[in-house]
């Protein structure tokens, strides 16, 4: 048998000391179509980062028909016949279908800089041939729909096979996630045309998809290549299991503090909600020193549902009620002097103040504690400063260091300070509190989320995993296309495993 | 909170901006090297008559100064300030004769307005500040132009309300002048003190996270352009005090060199950092400039040249390249 | 999409939002010319006289050629802010080495062509600076701005050089078919940027880059060349600009391009490309420059303040970008 036509060995990659990837190997054989699944933050963008040429790996190597190949650009990428269909459209919508087929690979449809429209639109009508596609090459993007614009983009990828004599590999990263009902099935049927022509790689987290058009499934975990299975003799369940199944230790996730909050009185409480596009009539409650977590893929709605509680996205209808009291925000401004905090996934661009001071962050959110009237009480500001930084164990030098010195889980502590810091916090959303941290710092986000729920504080909790989902919350939503699936009690001793709740996500 | 072991993070060790350092001594370096040169060449410059005569010329611009550094604090520019400025001073000039005092109030809440107006639409609007007050820039001097019949308006009737600008003396040194370095030093301290004194700084630097900490940044950007349409109007106030007139172009030549003091002094056009002393600075830096010009016996046509090379090399300093992504 | 089996067809469908949109963008402009054609025909008894027509050409020329340098440049969503101080420039350059009264230089269309490349040789430094260190365009072209000001003052040197060149100085005074040759000249200019709008990487890739740049660096665009590029032709449309008017006035002057730089960028805004780059062309800026001009010279017929107008032409470039913007807005988006 001829060397598989993708090979990668032992691929490694981490981030600031975070492992993204380790130690992955797989290989893609010829007119294969080859599924790759995991849960968010399992490693898969990484990798195909690193196949697409847009990060290069700390070690490992990828070979190509058995010939190691290594790229350090998106061009040498396509050069060695790897095409790309990104999850995020990358097609430039302000020009034709035939420029952003041949995007930067004009070749001898542009002569000495001069455009041959001719020569061009032939060799774009080529590449659409290819997938069978009857859109014209001189329309314009910007008239196409989502599942045109999804085939154009991937007549784009086939393109690389100009480069190579060989057969392209076609990457489709999360292709059905924009798709519904029949344009699933053209694409279902454009996956099968390109097993004529091409190899292929499928990642997506819709489980019976991947198992539908597969030959082989890879999953990944917490940035590891655990099992390959064969979609004939596989279930979902098992996959969920692989996908997720972890020893989880209670004593990491501080579930001995958790206590009851049977009987506490209701905090917020959430009717009917809806936004168009995102997610609609979702109800819940979060109790006095409740922690609330919300499951859910990408496009389950949760990182909108909680945007919208904290002011930064307008809802459709449904109502809010805080302390019992209606509340309707137009900003976070209002959800901020309502009592609502918020630890955004994006720290470094939402949550720290980059470029200024420690304490200057501290306050960033509410300065009353420390100010009389319109005047900061410098030298108040400065010792309640220094109490956060003991208090959280905060590593700085000083109060005064810039935010951008410090290690992200300093810089995480120093976001919760900020909540902290403000009298009026009632409800903390957090989104992602824990992405990107290590295990230490990890573990000092959970003890400051229990002794937050001591406090009375009720928490609304986008966990990284499914295991901190269920470890941390007392009740667990699960979310699907906008729409709560199932409510899960999770009180200590009676958690829900992460298969239960898979089965209800995807 | 719960005393539970924690583990330990990476420590963090200090470093030392040395970059940001030398960039942030660069300005008051260059004032003295520029003082320097001038008293060696010539060396009756340190005399009252010619301080004077500085400082005079310095006040203005340090108004427009001041009201831009607002502005450009919260990463934004504005374009119209100059142009508001002369238009106040032809609303001035219209109104002083029979209004006196109260003419210089009217103009002044007038040039506020405008800046609101400003501040407004693009706070709200959401759209680049260069383009929308460019567009100001055409409104206003056109207005101004039209309403003057494109010519100087003198003012005799009514000149008392504003004539102690240039009248009195402290130490024989415009009172006027000492008064905008006064106010400078005032904002400063503000920015210092008062709780939400770093607020400009913040959007500059980090909008989204002021946002989303709850910081309101609209009413903080509307502020910044307002201050900045009401420091137009002082300076338009004080350029009609020295001149005696108003005029439809009367203020249109300060632009440059008060957008360089700003930006010379210190302040990064990015956003987020510099001050009202900096600012300052660059003023005194800005005027120093001219006189050293000459001083040293380049031919004053040179101006323009070296204010638009000046501005640009401040810009290259200050700038902070690593929070601009896509730069336009 | 019911059909069966499944298959997307090119059919394009456009929601009507999108559709009056379009229309306004496209076609809305020469609309309006065409309207305010008509109202200044009947308004005004002198506006539809050939010897009217005549100068409306003439003076739509000069605006033309700026302001099809600048699309390219707004194309990217950038600005240049500079053309008054090129074209300072660029026309002291030109007389001074054209015959004049100054000195003995006699270089005459080669003198032209260095007025020309004059302004070529900003638009490259503009571009070099904005892209290689990164300082916003406006930035960069108001403080370029102000040093072709500044050269042209120290060229000046106090007294307008005149231009004494027979055969230069006919382009800008004299007439072909009752048009003044500037007209042909700006007409060729724009067929030129047609083409290379149409056909040429520069062109093409200012479509791409404006439209969104992060997909043009992914495809290995260098984005950085086609950019100085696009302010190469800006600056080298403004040195045009400032040859043509000092072949008109006879004179190299630092104030010769004064009041042209907002005109045109209104014009270019006018005629519908987007001030956040990727749409429009400059075909568009021929209809807006075409609207200015006709406003400008309708509305002095019918006796209305030139001044009010520059008041007008600011409005209007806010209006169009806030309503270009106003869809894009977010409750949390960052703003500069």
């Amino acid at each position: 048998m001829s060397a598989p036509v993708l090979q990668v060995k032992n691929l490694t990659k981490s981030f600031k000391g975070v492992v993204a990837l380790n130690d992955v190997s797989f290989e893609v054989r010829r007119h294969e179509v080859v599924g790759l699944i995991g849960e968010n933050g399992a490693g898969k963008s990484t990798l195909l980062k690193i196949l697409s040429g847009i990060y290069q790996p700390d070690s490992g190597e990828i070979l190509r028909n058995g010939k190691k190949i290594v790229f350090r650009t998106v061009k040498e990428s396509a050069a060695a016949g790897i095409g790309m269909v990104h999850q995020e459209q990358s097609l430039v919508t302000s020009v034709t279908v035939a420029e952003n087929i041949l995007l930067g690979a004009e070749g001898d449809a542009v002569v000495g800089g001069i455009y041959n429209w001719k020569v061009l639109n032939r060799k774009a009508q080529k590449q659409l041939d290819k997938i069978g596609s009857p859109i014209s090459p001189t329309a314009g993007v910007e008239d196409l729909t989502f599942a045109q614009r999804q085939m154009v983009e991937l007549a784009k990828a086939l393109g690389v096979e100009e480069y190579t004599a060989d057969e392209p590999v076609i990457v489709l990263d999360e292709p059905s996630s924009v798709l519904e009902g029949d344009e699933l099935e053209v694409l279902f049927a454009q996956i099968d045309r390109l097993r004529q022509i091409a190899s292929v790689v499928f990642v997506s987290h819709r489980l019976d998809e991947v198992l539908r058009v597969s030959d082989r499934v890879y999953i990944l975990k917490d940035g590891v290549c655990v099992a390959e299975r064969n979609p004939e003799t596989a279930d979902t369940d098992e996959l969920h299991r692989l996908m997720v199944g972890r020893e989880s230790s209670a004593e990491f996730y501080r579930e001995g503090d958790q206590k009851s909050v049977v009987g506490a009185d209701v905090l917020l409480k959430v009717d009917g909600l809806s936004r168009q596009k995102a997610f609609s009539d979702v109800s819940f409650d979060v109790r006095k020193g409740e922690v609330v977590g919300i499951a859910g893929v990408l496009g389950s709605g949760r990182e909108e549902l909680t945007r919208v509680l904290f002011g930064a996205e307008g809802c459709d209808s449904g109502t809010i009620l805080l302390d019992g009291t209606s509340v309707r925000f137009s900003s976070p401004v209002g959800a901020v002097a309502a009592g609502f905090g918020y630890i955004p996934a994006e720290r470094r661009i939402e949550g720290i103040a980059q470029s200024m001071s420690v304490q200057e962050n501290i306050f960033l959110a509410d300065s009353r504690p420390v100010s009389v009237g319109p005047f900061m009480m410098v030298n108040k500001a400065r010792q309640v400063a220094d109490e956060w930084i003991s208090r959280l164990r905060i590593r700085t030098p000083s109060r005064n260091t810039n935010i951008n010195n410090l290690s992200g889980g300093n810089q995480q502590k120093v976001v919760l300070a900020k909540w902290l810091n403000s009298p009026r916090l009632k409800v903390l959303i957090l989104d992602h509190p824990t992405r990107g941290l290590d295990v230490g710092a990890k573990e000092d986000v959970y003890t400051f989320i229990r002794a937050l729920c001591d406090q009375g504080i009720g928490i609304v909790l986008l966990a990284d995993t499914l295991e901190e989902t269920i470890a941390l919350s007392h009740s667990i939503i699960v979310m699907r296309d906008g729409e709560i699936q199932r409510r899960f009690d999770a009180a200590p001793g009676q958690k829900p495993l992460p298969v239960d709740l898979v089965e209800q996500m995807v | 909170m719960t005393q539970t072991l924690l583990t330990s993070s990476p420590r963090v060790i200090e470093q030392i901006d040395w970059k940001g350092r030398a960039v942030s001594i660069l300005p008051l370096a260059v004032l003295v090297v520029l003082v320097l040169i001038v008293t060696s060449q010539q060396p009756n410059f340190v005399g009252i008559a010619s301080v004077r005569g500085l400082l005079e010329s310095m006040a203005p611009i340090l108004l427009l100064a001041l009201g831009q550094m607002f502005v450009i604090l919260t990463g934004g520019i504005d374009l119209s300030f100059a142009v508001t400025a002369s238009f106040g001073t032809v609303l001035l000039a219209l109104w002083i004769p029979e209004l006196g005092a109260l003419g210089v109030l009217a103009m002044l809440a007038t040039t506020t307005l405008i800046g609101l107006i400003n501040g407004f639409v693009i706070a709200k609007a959401q759209i680049p500040s260069f383009i929308a007050t460019l567009g100001a820039l055409g409104l206003y001097s056109g207005l101004g132009l039209a309403i003057s019949g494109a010519s100087t308006i003198r003012i005799s009737t009514g000149y008392e309300a504003i004539g102690w600008i240039t009248d009195l003396r402290v130490a024989q040194l415009p009172l006027s002048a000492l008064l905008v370095i006064v106010v400078a030093i005032v904002i400063s301290v503000a920015m210092r003190v008062l709780a939400s004194g770093k607020s400009f700084h913040a959007i500059g630097l980090a909008e989204k996270a002021l946002l989303m900490s709850g910081g309101s940044t609209v009413r903080i950007r509307i502020l910044a352009f307002t201050l900045c349409g009401l420091f137009s109007g002082l300076a338009g106030v004080m350029l009609a005090a020295s001149q005696r007139s108003g005029g439809p172009t009367l203020a249109d030549s300060l632009q440059l060199p008060a957008i360089a003091a700003v930006v010379i002094g210190g302040t990064a056009i990015t956003g987020g950092v510099g001050g009202a002393i900096k600012t300052l600075i660059g003023a005194l830096i800005i005027v120093m400039l001219r006189v050293g010009l000459s001083a040293v016996g380049v031919d004053p046509s040179f101006e323009q040249i070296v204010y638009g090379v000046v501005i640009i090399a401040a810009v290259v300093l200050t700038i902070d390249r690593s929070r601009i992504g896509v730069v336009k | 999409m019911t059909s069966s089996p499944p298959s997307l067809g090119a059919s394009v469908s456009v929601s009507p939002g999108v559709r009056i949109k379009r229309m306004l963008l496209g076609g809305g402009p020469l609309v309006v010319l065409l309207l305010l054609l008509i109202f200044f025909t009947f308004a005004s008894d002198t506006f539809a006289n050939p010897g009217n027509i005549s100068v409306l050409l003439t003076q739509l020329s000069i605006l033309l050629v700026l302001g099809v340098g600048l699309t390219f440049v707004i194309l990217l969503g950038s600005i240049d802010l500079s053309a008054e101080g090129v074209m300072a420039s660029s026309s002291l350059v030109f007389v001074l080495l054209a015959t004049n009264d100054r000195n003995d230089f006699q270089f005459g269309i080669l003198a032209a062509l260095a007025g020309v490349l004059t302004g070529s040789l900003f638009g490259l430094v503009n571009g070099i600076l904005h892209v290689r260190l990164g300082i916003p365009s406006f930035m960069v072209t108001l403080g370029m701005g102000a040093v072709g000001i500044g050269i042209a003052t120290v060229l000046f040197g106090g007294r307008a050089p005149q231009l004494l060149d027979q055969g230069l100085r006919s382009l800008g005074v004299d007439k072909v078919f009752g048009v003044s040759k500037l007209v042909f000249l700006a007409a060729l200019v724009l067929v030129i940027a047609v083409l290379i709008q149409r056909y040429t990487r520069v062109g093409r890739y200012g479509y791409v880059i404006g439209g969104d740049e992060p997909i043009a660096r992914l495809s290995g665009i260098n984005i950085k060349k086609y950019k100085i590029y696009s302010f190469v032709l800006s600056g080298t449309g403004s040195g045009l600009a400032g040859v043509m008017a000092a072949t008109q006035l006879g004179v190299g002057d630092p104030t010769i391009g004064l009041g042209f730089l907002f005109p045109a960028i209104t014009a270019v805004v006018l005629g519908g490309t987007l001030l956040i780059g990727g749409r429009g062309g400059v075909l568009r800026t021929l209809v807006g420059a075409a609207i200015i001009t006709v406003l400008a010279n309708g509305l002095i017929l019918i006796g209305v303040s030139i001044y009010i107008q520059t008041a007008v032409q600011g409005l209007v470039i806010v209006i169009a970008v806030v309503a270009s913007g106003w869809s894009l807005r977010r409750r949390v988006r960052v703003i500069k």
